[in-house]
C-alpha cells in the first residue's frame, strides 16, 4: 500500500495571534510555525502503518511559500520517505489545495490519502472532503481508528453520538481526529537521514491547477474583548438579570 | 542574531515540545526522589540525545556544539537535574570511551550507553585536588597484565548507578595524568554514600574510592602514558560552553516564571507587574538573559568553526551563569515570601542555578584562565 499525507505549515499553537493593523490577516512575519497538529497524527498514523509492514511508502506533501520545506522535512523526520513541495506565494482556499491533492494523487496512485481533519489556523474542515469528492473516493472523516482488511479500510469516526464505524472500499481519504494517535518526536538520528531524504519541487502550473482565489477577505479583527463578571449576591437577583438583562430565560 | 540551520531549529523544537510535554510536568516529582531519573533521560537517549555529538559511524548523530547547546538549553529549563544527568552521560561519562577505547570497550559500554543501557561516571575531583590539577594523588602502578589503582575520587556525578567509570590517575616513570577505565565490578572499586546536595537533587554524587584496583592493560584508555591532561584541556571548552547553556536555560524558565506571576499577582489593587520597581528587575533579567545566551552561543560558534575559543567558553561560562545566578535570585524576589516557599520551582531554580557556577571551573577560575589569556 502506497500512503500520501497532506501537512499544512500554520502558525504554531502556543503562539498568540496578533492581528495585522490593517486588518488584511493575522501577523506571520517573526512568527514561530508549526506543522498542524492534526496533520501531525496524520503523518504518525502513516508512519505506524509502515512500520507494521501495512505501506511500503508514505509520501509526505504540501503546499506553500518557501517555509513549507521545513515542514515537509519535519514530516520526513519523524519517518516519511519522501517530500513533495507545491510552491505558491497565493493564499490557497481548500478548493484550490484539494485540486492539488487530487492532481498529485493522479500522479503518485497512492492507495490512501491522510490529512488532518482541519488546519488550526483557519479551521476550514473541507479539504479532505472536497478532495474525496474531486476523486471520487470514499471517505472516512475524524477517524479516531484505522484497521485494514484486503482491500478496505474501517474507519472509527467520532460524531455527535458517540462512535460509527465505517468500512470502506480503497481507495480512501482519511482525515484524523486527536484520538486517533499520538505523535512521536523527531528523533535526532531522524532529523539528520531526513536531510539526505528529496523533496520534489512543482509548481501548480506544472500540475495545471488554478488556484486563483475565488473568496475575498473583507477584514480580520480581535474578538471583542470579554467584559469582566459581575458577582451576585442572591439567587433572585441572578434571575432578575437572567431574565431582564441577559433574557435567556 | 544567531542565524539557525533548519536542522538545528528542528532539534530545538523536538527538545523544546518535549521539555514542554514531559519534562516540566515530570520536574518536581524526579528531584523530590532523589535517585538518577533513569526512565527520563532514557527517553532522552531514545531521541539520540547522548549521542548527539559523536559521529554516524559511532552511532551518534555528529552535530555541532550549537545544536548541542540549543537542546540543552531546553532540557535545562525543564529539570537541571534531568539536563545534568544528560549533559555528564553525553560530554563527559561516554567521551573517552569513544574516543579511545577498543573495539571491545566501544561494543559492550559504549554502544549501550548510547541508549542509556549502561550509566558511564568520570572521576577526576579528588578531596584535596578540585581546580589544583596538579595535586591529583590517584596512582595507577604498573604490574602483570595491568595497572593496581590506589586513591580516591569525590563529586563524582552518576557514581551511585554508573556501569563505568573513567578515571584521571598518575602514571609512569613521569607521574602525569593517564586515563583508565574501571568497570563497577572490578575488585577494589568502593562507591561510597551519595553526597547530599543543596540542588540537582536526581544528579546523585558520590565518593569513589580504588583499594589496590586491577584494572587490565585493555582498559587504559591513554594511548601514551601522561596524555591526560592534553585530552582533559580539550574538552573543558566544551564542557564549559554547555555550562554556560545549562545556566540559559534556568533562567529562562526562572524569567518566564517571574513574567507570568507578576501579572497574575496582585498587590494595592493592581497586578504587580504594573509597578515601574517590578518592571525594571524584569527588565534587568530579561537583558542578564539575552547577553548569557549571546556570548555562551558565540562560543559554541568559534568552537564549531575551529576557531581559538579557550578564552571565550571562559568568559562564557563565567558570564553566562553568573546572570543565571542573578536572574535565579531575581525571580525569587518578585515572588516574594513565594519565592521561599517549596510549593513554587522559583527555589528549585535558586538551588540549582548554583551547579552551574561550579562545575567546569568556578567563577574565581575561570577569571584566572581569562586573565592568563590576555598575558597578564
Amino acid at each position: 500500500m502506497k500512503i500520501m499525507v497532506a501537512v499544512k505549515r500554520v502558525i504554531d499553537y502556543n503562539v498568540k495571534i496578533r492581528v495585522k493593523n490593517d486588518e488584511t490577516g493575522v501577523e506571520t512575519a517573526n512568527v514561530k510555525m508549526s506543522m498542524n497538529p492534526f496533520d501531525e497524527i496524520a503523518i504518525e498514523e502513516g508512519v505506524r502503518l509502515a512500520e507494521a509492514g501495512t505501506a511500503e511508502e508514505l509520501v509526505a506533501v504540501s503546499m506553500g511559500g518557501d517555509g513549507t520545506q521545513e515542514t515537509i522535512r519535519t514530516a520526513l523526520a519523524m519517518g516519511a520517505d519522501r517530500g513533495i513541495h507545491v510552491a505558491s506565494d497565493e493564499a490557497l482556499e481548500p478548493l484550490a489545495v484539494a485540486k492539488l491533492l487530487k492532481a498529485l494523487a493522479d500522479k503518485e496512485s497512492p492507495d490512501l490519502i491522510i490529512l488532518g481533519k482541519q488546519a488550526i489556523d483557519d479551521d476550514s474542515n473541507q479539504t479532505g472532503q472536497m478532495l474525496a469528492a474531486l476523486l471520487g473516493w470514499s471517505q472516512g472523516t475524524f477517524a479516531s481508528k484505522l484497521e485494514f482488511d484486503g482491500g478496505h479500510v474501517s474507519v472509527t469516526r467520532e460524531i455527535d453520538g458517540g462512535l460509527e464505524t465505517l468500512r470502506l472500499a480503497m481507495p480512501a481519504v482519511i482525515t484524523t481526529d486527536l484520538r486517533l494517535n499520538t505523535p512521536r518526536y523527531a528523533s535526532l538520528p531522524n532529523i539528520m537521514k531526513a536531510k539526505k531524504k528529496t523533496i520534489d519541487q512543482m509548481s501548480p502550473e506544472d500540475l495545471g491547477v488554478d488556484v486563483t482565489p475565488r473568496l475575498t477577505t473583507l477584514k480580520v479583527v480581535e474578538p471583542a474583548k470579554r467584559e469582566a463578571g459581575v458577582m451576585v449576591e442572591t439567587v433572585e437577583e441572578l434571575l432578575d438579570k437572567l431574565k431582564n438583562e441577559a433574557k435567556v430565560i | 542574531m544567531l542565524h539557525l540551520t533548519e536542522e538545528q531549529i528542528a532539534v530545538r523544537d523536538t527538545f523544546a515540545r518535549f521539555t514542554d510535554a514531559e519534562i516540566i510536568p515530570a520536574a518536581e516529582a524526579i528531584d523530590e526522589a532523589h535517585e538518577y531519573p533513569k526512565a527520563m533521560v532514557k527517553r532522552l537517549a531514545d531521541l539520540g540525545f547522548v549521542g548527539m555529538r559523536y559521529p554516524e559511524e559511532a552511532g551518534g548523530s555528529g552535530v555541532d556544539l550549537v545544536t548541542c547547546c540549543l537542546a540543552l538549553e531546553e532540557v535545562a529549563r525543564g529539570s537541571m537535574s534531568v539536563a545534568a544527568c544528560v549533559t555528564m552521560q553525553a560530554l563527559m561519562g561516554t567521551k573517552f570511551l569513544e574516543m579511545l577505547g577498543n573495539d571491545d570497550i566501544r561494543e559492550r559500554l559504549f554502544k549501550p550507553a548510547l541508549a542509556l543501557d549502561k550509566i558511564g561516571a568520570i572521576c577526576m575531583t579528588e578531596p584535596d585536588a578540585g581546580s589544583d590539577l596538579a595535586s591529583i594523588s590517584t596512582r595507577a602502578v604498573e604490574t602483570d597484565g595491568g595497572y593496581i589503582l590506589n586513591g580516591a575520587k569525590t563529586w563524582v556525578t552518576s557514581a551511585p548507578v554508573a556501569d563505568f567509570f573513567t578515571v584521571f590517575a598518575r602514571a609512569g616513570d613521569e607521574d602525569k595524568l593517564t586515563i583508565f577505565l574501571v568497570e563497577k565490578d572490578f575488585g577494589g572499586l568502593v562507591i561510597g554514600r551519595p553526597i547530599e546536595k543543596m540542588g540537582v537533587w536526581a544528579l546523585p554524587t558520590s565518593e569513589v574510592a580504588f583499594n589496590d584496583c586491577f584494572v587490565p592493560a585493555s582498559h587504559r584508555l591513554s594511548a601514551e602514558i601522561g596524555d591526560g591532561e592534553e585530552h582533559l584541556r580539550k574538552l573543558l571548552s566544551e564542557i564549559r560552553i554547555a555550562t554556560a547553556v545549562l545556566g540559559v536555560g534556568i533562567a529562562r524558565a526562572a524569567l518566564d516564571e517571574a513574567v507570568r506571576y507578576a501579572g497574575e499577582r496582585k498587590q494595592f489593587g493592581k497586578p504587580i507587574n504594573r509597578f515601574q520597581a517590578v518592571q525594571m528587575r524584569l527588565a534587568d533579567m530579561a537583558t542578564d538573559l539575552e547577553a548569557a545566551r549571546h556570548i555562551s552561543y558565540h562560543a559554541a560558534q568559534l568552537l564549531d568553526a575551529g576557531a581559538p575559543h579557550r578564552k571565550e567558553a571562559s568568559m562564557a561560562k563565567l558570564f553566562a551563569t553568573e546572570a543565571a545566578a542573578r536572574v535565579c535570585d531575581n525571580a525569587a524576589r518578585i515572588f516574594a515570601s513565594y519565592g521561599y516557599a517549596m510549593e513554587y520551582p522559583v527555589q528549585r531554580f535558586l538551588r540549582d542555578v548554583r551547579f552551574t557556577l561550579i562545575g567546569g571551573g568556578t567563577s574565581d577560575i575561570l577569571k584566572l584562565v581569562i586573565a592568563k589569556e590576555l598575558s597578564v
